[in-house]
């Protein structure tokens, strides 16, 4: 003999208390949906953000625009001092031809027609190719001072690098990860509270048989197992939900960032253990708010 | 069975319930309570069930000493007393089958057993073809057989009834008694609380009277050697279907009652 109930009673009681108050039980997975589809889309929006960024570090590149005046000597000493950058791949050396032959090609050939050579802009450039790991706002801060240090070279005229967009792309991602993370907090716990209160409800409208359970000698387990189970089905199917919806959400985003913002880069879906987590913290989040109610209400 | 010593009941409002009651209820016996109301019949009911916990005093089930009985312990203990109320405490959301069930649910038994076990039951109170009903449908007396049956699925060693005719008119309150008093031909210890005269003058059975908490009279069985017990109620289809067989031979052990198993 068991000293449990079965598996297929737990789950027969569990489902008469969906039965008892589907209205209620609805609200509280749709809250856990909602919840959780929140936590995915911020996980979603920041791990391509993350992404994206990598990406960006990795084929970083720096003109350092050197004056026409500067000497081959300086120009060892400039090229010395930018390899000495750790996160420096590459260094080309481009003079004032081959830059004037850059920006012509970047032009449209109609406009070129009839324009002297002589006036497209040109000047003798370091193309330095940089492999940074950006990873956080104080990393672009780090390669923002190496270059304003570049700058400081008495033979260096400018040094063009897009840092201010990097730095409010960056801004934006954590901005985007604070907003996240409360609004992620607010509403898993106001899904915990609905799903406490669907829990405490049920106790109460089970009180005689809970009583009667006790008598007849249920063990508090055996009592208060299909009310946990309750919450955590709650839990599974918003989940469930929550997953359509994100489904959903990254399909949209994914032809958004292709075809509105024409980004050069591909838009993933969550990789499969973060997926995995979402799954998981549905019942989770509804067992463990079902306990709470449990323990407080349901006394045997 | 069932001993009580010197045992006191005080409620937190400081009233008492019970003040040193001294009884012993033997094994296989049928033993009325009664007394007024306030008397304190259902607190010793509650005392045996570990509903309630004496203030002072011992009382030993099948030997052991309740007073000193873990709480994790005292889901064992009940499952070897079977209970009726008044009020019958039927699940309204079960059906008839499902209320009887809950006592082999809690068991773990498999399905197949609980089935056949709970039918045979059913079976042997006439209750079958209402398994499938709710007990909102049933009458008083249906209601009642109902409570009994879930009262004995698991064959308790005794059984404790709290004014188990008290809502029924005479007829069906005759019915339950001599199902009562039939359970303990086979076996069962078998406690009514009942403030009911005309019923304990009926069957003069061994009948303990309480008042204001106290045990004021122990009145023995009156031996009527030419009197039937009752009216005849279907028990031959209760020995046919034979729901309690074994009972009487090889009761639950009363010496691990309340041990886990």
């Amino acid at each position: 003999m068991r000293h449990g109930p079965r598996p297929e009673y737990v789950v027969r009681q569990a489902a008469q208390l969906v039965r008892g108050s589907p209205w209620l039980t609805g609200v509280s997975a749709l809250t856990i949906a909602l919840a959780l589809t929140l936590v995915g889309l911020f996980a979603m929006i920041l791990f391509n953000a993350g992404k994206m960024m990598h990406e960006l570090g990795q084929s970083l590149t720096l003109s350092v625009y050197v004056q026409d005046a500067t000497t081959p000597a300086e120009l060892a000493a400039l090229d010395k001092q930018v390899r000495a950058h750790e996160g420096v791949k590459s260094v080309t050396m481009l003079t004032r031809e081959m830059d004037r032959e850059r920006n012509r090609k970047l032009l449209d050939p109609e406009l070129l027609k009839g324009l002297d050579e002589a006036a497209l802009p040109g000047q003798p450039v370091l193309e330095v190719e940089i492999d940074a790991d950006l990873a956080s706002r104080g990393d672009v801060q780090e390669l923002v001072e190496w270059t304003r240090s570049v700058k400081g070279v008495q033979s260096v005229e400018d040094v063009e690098f897009g840092a201010e967009k990097l730095r409010l792309l960056f801004a934006i991602v954590e901005i985007a990860r604070t907003v996240g993370l409360v609004l992620s907090i607010v509403l898993l716990s106001s899904a915990m509270f609905f799903v406490f209160s669907t829990i405490r409800l049920a106790v109460f409208s089970r009180r005689d048989e809970i009583e009667i359970l006790s008598l007849v000698g249920a063990t508090p387990g055996f009592i208060r197992l299909p009310f946990l189970v309750e919450g955590a089905l709650q839990g599974l199917a918003g989940a469930l939900v929550a997953m359509l919806l994100l489904g959903l959400l990254h399909l949209e985003l994914r032809s958004l960032v292709r075809d509105v913002y024409m980004l050069n880069a591909t838009w993933s879906l969550l990789p499969p253990g973060m997926i995995l987590w979402l799954i998981l913290g549905g019942p989770a989040v509804g067992l463990a708010a079902s306990a709470m109610s449990v323990g407080r209400y349901l006394k045997v | 069975m069932i001993q009580l010593y010197h045992v006191h009941k005080r409620f937190p409002n400081g009233c008492d319930a019970l003040s040193d009651v001294t009884l012993r209820v033997r094994e296989g016996e049928f033993v009325f309570l009664t007394g007024p109301s306030g008397a304190g019949k259902s607190t010793l009911l509650k005392l045996l069930l570990v509903m309630e916990r004496v203030t002072d005093g011992q009382i030993l089930i099948g030997g052991r000493n309740i007073h000193v009985l873990r709480d994790a312990s005292v889901p064992f203990l009940r499952r070897n007393i079977g209970v009726v109320f008044q009020d019958f405490r039927l699940v309204p959301r079960r059906t008839v089958f499902d209320n009887v069930a809950i006592s082999l649910e809690i068991m773990g038994l498999g399905r197949k057993e609980i089935e056949r076990r709970v039918n045979q039951l059913l079976e042997g109170l006439r209750l079958v073809h209402r398994a499938q009903a709710y007990p909102g449908d049933l009458s008083g007396g249906e209601q009642q057989r109902v409570a009994i049956a879930r009262a004995l699925v698991n064959e308790p060693a005794i059984l404790l009834a709290d004014e188990p005719t008290g809502n029924l008119d005479p007829d069906l309150a005759n019915d339950i008694m001599n199902l009562l008093l039939d359970v303990n031909r086979r076996g069962t210890t078998v406690v009514v609380a009942t403030h009911d005269v005309a019923l304990l003058e009926r069957h003069g059975l061994r009948t303990l009277v309480l008042s204001r908490g106290s045990l004021v009279e122990d009145r023995p069985r009156v031996v009527r050697p030419n009197e039937r017990l009752s009216q005849p109620i279907p028990i031959q289809a209760l020995r046919a279907a034979d729901p309690l067989a074994g009972r009487s031979t090889q009761p639950l052990s009363r010496d691990t009652a309340g041990e886990e198993p």
